[in-house]
């Protein structure tokens, strides 16, 4: 059986038009070639 | 390739980098499966495996934040998916990172350019967010109101659909329920959220069904498709169709009877009794005949009428006759009375009624001369003498002080006897005495102009004098 309240908030808020700029700058961009250029730098420096 | 460490070019099949000595091969691997993803969501996406799909592009975006073509498909699957704001900020980012030779420049600027589209998307996130704000306050029927009003603004919006097929649950209209999470279903084909609210439904359908409700339908309404037979029954004679039949024929019977054949008789014997049977033309013009002079006499009355209306005005507004006879009456009554008064004694004669009387007769409305000549007459033998009493009578008021009384007899007396000087001059005298110089200069002036050679003109100068000083 579904569980209304649990159901209910599962749902969130949608984004706004004007609120599309925070999303944008606040966006966590980090991927894994980030971490592995990290990497590599720090064994060149290491070395 | 873009080496990693240095940044400097180098070719794809090599393992490290030329210029650095940096081995790229783990670096390479990373941005392979990155494409590998893409690959396996774009799969997804053709066959609108929407979920399926986002899950693999944010990986693929995970491993390489610079895979463009994975962040414009996620962009162009959260648009589908009615999340507007999160696809122009994939798009964003994507042209951010590529700014040339992007295809993200072309999804903004179609979505830009029409602002009115962009609005009632925004209206519709704006009315998902109030209705969920609503249904998180128990407000439920509210709520279905504001996500029945967003599914018609953005007919993509996969999270509306959602709630408001979870609020008609909720609120026992799983029909309605379902419909809405059929349409989920169709834009993206692997929802869990959306699929488990049919196997909710599904399973609220099949335990309604196991207790006996009789009312519930299996999925499908396969009950509605399938039809009982009925046993083979040979068709029996239509008595009922009969008895219609003959009822129907006596009704038409009847009505030939009464209305038909009377009116047909009627008209045939018509024809024959008519002796100046004429042509429908020639009726015709008889009757335009009869019109034209219908028309030519309305025109001729309505000309009376105005000449009759004319006349009577001419009437009204001409002026009365005189009754002649009232003039005459007066004359004669005069005459009658002079010759009465002539009889008597000198001493005893009265003229003043007939002078009174011959005073109301106006000369000019007299048509006879001798009416006119009587009336000469009449005035010469009695004016005279009335004017000398009326002359005595004003100069005794006069005397006495009485102007205003004295004024109405010395008129009388001058207008009787326009010769009598006296007349004049007292009547210029009293109404000098009553301060009306105006009227004192008029009569001392006609007494000086008419009579230069009275002996009153001296006096009358005089007094002319006073007044004018």
């Amino acid at each position: 059986m579904i569980n209304f309240d649990e159901e209910l908030e599962k749902f969130q808020p949608s984004l706004e038009v004007e609120q599309a700029e925070d999303v944008i700058n606040n966006n966590d961009l980090t991927d894994v070639t980030d971490i592995l250029k990290e990497f590599l730098k720090g064994n060149k420096d290491n070395n | 390739m873009i080496c990693p460490n240095c940044g400097s070019n180098m070719s794809d099949k090599r393992k490290r980098c030329e210029r650095c000595s940096t081995d790229i091969t783990i670096y390479k691997k990373v941005l392979r499966t990155s494409n590998l993803y893409y690959n396996n969501a774009l799969t997804k996406a053709k066959v609108r495996d929407l979920s399926g799909a986002i899950v693999a592009l944010q990986k693929s975006l995970d491993l390489n934040k610079l895979n463009t073509s994975s962040r414009n498909l996620l962009g162009l699957i959260y648009y589908e998916l009615g999340e507007t704001v999160a696809a122009l900020s994939e798009w964003v980012i994507s042209k951010h990172f590529q700014p040339v030779n992007n295809d993200a420049d072309e999804y903004i600027s179609k979505v830009q350019s029409n602002l009115t589209k962009l609005d009632s998307l925004n209206q519709a996130i704006k009315k998902y967010n109030l209705a969920l704000g609503l249904a998180k306050q128990g407000s439920d029927d509210l709520a279905i109101i504001h996500l029945k009003k967003v599914v018609t603004l953005n007919v993509n919006f996969i999270r509306a659909y959602q709630l408001l097929s979870l609020l008609l649950i909720k609120t026992g209209d799983a029909a309605r329920a379902k419909k809405y999470l059929q349409k989920v279903i169709k834009i993206d084909v692997s929802n869990t959220t959306t699929l488990r609210y049919l196997k909710e439904l599904e399973i609220a359908s099949t335990t309604k069904d196991l207790d006996g409700n009789p009312e519930a339908e299996p999925i499908g309404g396969i009950s509605n498709t399938i039809v009982p037979i009925s046993s083979y029954r040979e068709d029996k004679p239509n008595v009922m169709a009969f008895v219609s039949l003959v009822i129907g024929i006596v009704i038409g019977l009847a009505f030939m009877a009464f209305l038909i054949i009377p009116t047909i008789k009627n008209n045939s014997s018509n024809s024959n009794d008519s002796s100046d049977y004429t042509d429908s033309g020639y009726s015709l013009a008889q009757i335009q005949e009869m019109n034209n002079t219908n028309t030519a006499l309305q025109k001729d009355k309505t000309d009376l009428e105005k000449q009759l209306s004319d006349l009577q005005k001419q009437i009204d507004t001409a002026p009365a006759p005189e009754d002649n006879s009232q003039i005459y009456d007066s004359l004669i009554n005069a005459t009658e009375l002079y010759f009465v008064e002539k009889d008597k004694a000198a001493s005893e004669q009265d003229f003043m009624p007939i002078a009174d009387l011959l005073s109301g007769v106006d000369d000019t409305k007299l048509k006879l001369d001798s009416a006119v000549t009587l009336l000469n007459q009449l005035r010469e033998a009695t004016y005279p003498s009335v004017a000398s009493l009326h002359y005595d009578n004003g100069h005794d008021l006069y005397g006495s002080g009485k102007y205003d009384e004295a004024l109405v007899e010395l008129m009388k007396a001058a207008t009787l006897d326009p010769t009598n000087v006296d007349a004049l001059y007292f009547t210029a005298r009293a109404y000098h005495k009553l301060g009306d110089n105006e009227n004192a200069v008029k009569y001392y002036n006609m007494v000086i102009t008419d009579f230069p050679d009275s002996s009153r003109v001296h006096d009358s100068k005089d007094y002319l004098k006073q007044v004018q000083k």
